[in-house]
């Protein structure tokens, strides 16, 4: 099996990167994908406790890229009776204490079992940023509808570009649709203007996502929640399926009015 | 001579020529010439070069990958890219080398030489032998159409004075959009079909041209010229330069700058300060436009 590794990364702190992560990995792994999540974020680790698993770790990323640990040693199981993995950060190290190859070493080795590696990476564009982007594939940058997020969104695509990480994906998350309809936010087509990158998810801000992560339980376990099913969308999408973006509407949450799909080839190159 | 691989490369007296299979994707291309380089890493010492790009449109970031594969596999320093539109006019030629200044003048190739690819090899050219692999031809050794590399003026080792061929047409076309943090110096003319976005930087010696919005510090005309100018679709950009004098937007146009439905605007130096008009052409005559000058 050759999976594929994909980092989600921001560039801005807080815009919902670890949420993000832990939902995608967490609804490709419902829809029948092995998956494996790892946390880079080293000194900072949370991807653990949004997923309920802070108790059960032993041994860390570190441990593994030091080899103080076999790589399935520090893998610990979903809950569920699904094959979803979480490979938590160090707590105790910095960034520094890995270095780019060896965490793309390790991603090799988990793409021969996965489908999917998700890099959850951290805020900044410094070592954390460079050790998790240079192990991926592909990139999935997480935005909020507002010009700081979007300004250092926009660095991070570049600095993906010059290191080979091509076409990012973009995931606007806390959109607020009463704000966006008053015209105190931006909307998809600002931020995709601004951008000029594929849009793969548009996430309402919805209060359930806050509490699932107090409960440590990923809120696309929430059938009720909006932001639950824009990532349950999400990972549809990863996964390879066509569905259409859909418009956030206030008040009675997600209206099926179908937007037409975003432009996808918006940064063709013309030779290749 | 069968040619099989995406880079062939063609030393011809002190100029030194990557010939590039144009339908080959840039992967490939990067990867052919990093190995050419390290293959043949003692044939080159210190220098600068300048790379023509022919008519290939590279992003900006294959261009920064072609510069560092270059520095990194030569101990070239990549000056400057530009590229010849009017060199490629038929596909049926493989190689334009520019005449490169010979110490005699039996070696002085005169025009750009237009090179069959069996047609046998002049005397002065030395073939490096292309990668060795043995895969299948492309569809047919005259279809390596004609999207040249030339690295003209190459510093080599025995030419410690080759003087620069100079294109009146020295664009730097760029596709993608130019991004935060990013820089760029040209020495011409930049055209950039995309945006150029707030804290990404360009330089050019020549025109900078933005088909997109223009949100970045540009400086056009960067070593002296004061009729260079910078033209933009939307011009919502709050300061830029040209030559020596920078330019601010005044406060009504940039609260009118929220506003995109302004159209193409030109901004040029008109009596030692930055004016900015309606778009009308490069050559109109443009009188007193929008003094940008806070
Ligand atoms: N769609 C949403 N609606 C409401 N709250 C959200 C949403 N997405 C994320 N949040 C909340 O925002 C906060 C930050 O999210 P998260 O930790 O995922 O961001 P991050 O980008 O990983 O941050 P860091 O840069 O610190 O790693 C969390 O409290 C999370 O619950
Ligand atoms: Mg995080």
């Amino acid at each position: 099996m050759t999976g594929k590794t994909i980092v989600i990364t921001s560039g801005k702190g807080g815009v919902g990167k670890t949420t993000a992560t832990a939902n995608i990995g967490t609804a490709l792994a419902m829809r029948g994908n092995r998956v494996v999540v790892v946390d880079t974020d080293i000194g900072l680790r949370n991807l653990d406790v949004i997923m309920g698993l802070e108790n059960r770790i032993v041994y860390d990323l570190v441990n593994v890229i030091e080899g103080v640990c076999k790589l399935n040693q520090a893998m610990i199981s979903d809950k569920h009776d699904y094959e979803l993995y979480l490979i938590p950060a160090a707590q105790t190290r910095d960034k520094n204490s890995i270095e780019p190859e060896q965490l793309r070493e390790m991603c090799v080795e988990l793409e021969k079992e996965f489908d999917y590696v998700l890099i959850d990476c951290p805020a900044g564009i410094e070592q954390g940023f460079k050790n998790a982007t240079s192990a991926a594939q592909e990139a999935i940058i997480v935005t909020t509808p507002e010009v700081s997020a979007i300004r250092d969104a926009d660095r991070i695509i570049g600095l993906l570009e010059s290191s080979g990480l091509h076409n990012p994906k973009l995931i606007i998350n806390r959109i607020a649709p009463e704000m966006v309809k008053r015209g105190d936010m931006m909307d998809q087509k600002d931020v995709e203007s601004l951008l000029a990158v594929e849009v793969i998810g548009l996430v309402p801000a919805d209060e359930q996502t806050v509490v699932a992560a107090n409960r440590g339980i990923p809120v696309v376990h929430n059938a009720k929640s909006s932001a639950g099913g824009a990532f349950m969308r999400i990972a549809a999408r990863v996964d390879g399926e066509d569905i259409p973006l859909m418009d956030l509407e206030p008040k009675n949450g997600l209206l099926s009015r179908f937007k037409g799909m975003v432009g996808m080839s918006g940064r063709a190159y013309s030779h290749a | 001579m069968l040619e099989t691989s995406a880079v062939q490369v063609i030393a011809r007296g002190t100029d030194v020529a990557f010939v590039i299979d144009e339908s080959a994707p840039f992967d490939v291309v990067a990867a052919e010439l990093r190995e050419h380089l390290s293959k043949k890493s003692g044939l080159w010492s210190k220098g600068d070069i300048t790379v023509n790009v022919g008519q290939r449109m590279l992003a900006r970031d294959e261009l920064a990958q072609v510069k560092s594969i270059i520095e990194t596999h030569s101990g070239l320093t990549v000056t400057r890219f530009w590229c010849s539109p009017e060199s490629l006019g038929s596909g049926d030629f493989q190689i334009e080398a520019k005449a490169a200044p010979m110490p005699e003048p039996v070696h002085t190739v005169a025009k750009p030489e237009v090179k069959q690819a069996e047609e046998p090899i002049a005397h002065n050219q030395i073939v490096l032998p292309a990668s060795s692999s043995e895969e299948a031809p492309l569809t047919s050794a005259s279809s390596i159409t004609a999207i040249e590399s030339i690295i003209e003026g190459l510093k080599a080792r025995h030419n410690k004075n080759g003087v620069r061929n100079r294109n009146i047409t020295e664009a730097l076309f760029i596709k993608s959009t130019f991004r935060s943090g990013e820089t760029l110096e040209h020495a011409g003319d930049v055209v950039v079909l995309a945006d150029v976005n707030p804290g990404a930087e360009i330089r050019a010696d020549g025109d900078i041209v933005v088909l997109g919005s223009l949100k970045g510090w540009v400086h056009a005309g960067a070593s002296g010229d004061t009729k260079a100018v910078i033209i933009a679709l939307e011009l919502p950009s709050a300061r830029f330069q040209i030559a020596k004098y920078p330019g601010t937007a005044p406060a009504s146009a940039r609260r009118k700058s929220n506003t995109s439905a302004s159209g193409p605007k030109i901004a040029y130096v008109r009596s030692r300060s930055i004016h900015v008009a309606p778009y009308a052409g490069r050559f109109a005559r443009y009188n007193k436009g929008v003094p940008y000058d806070g």
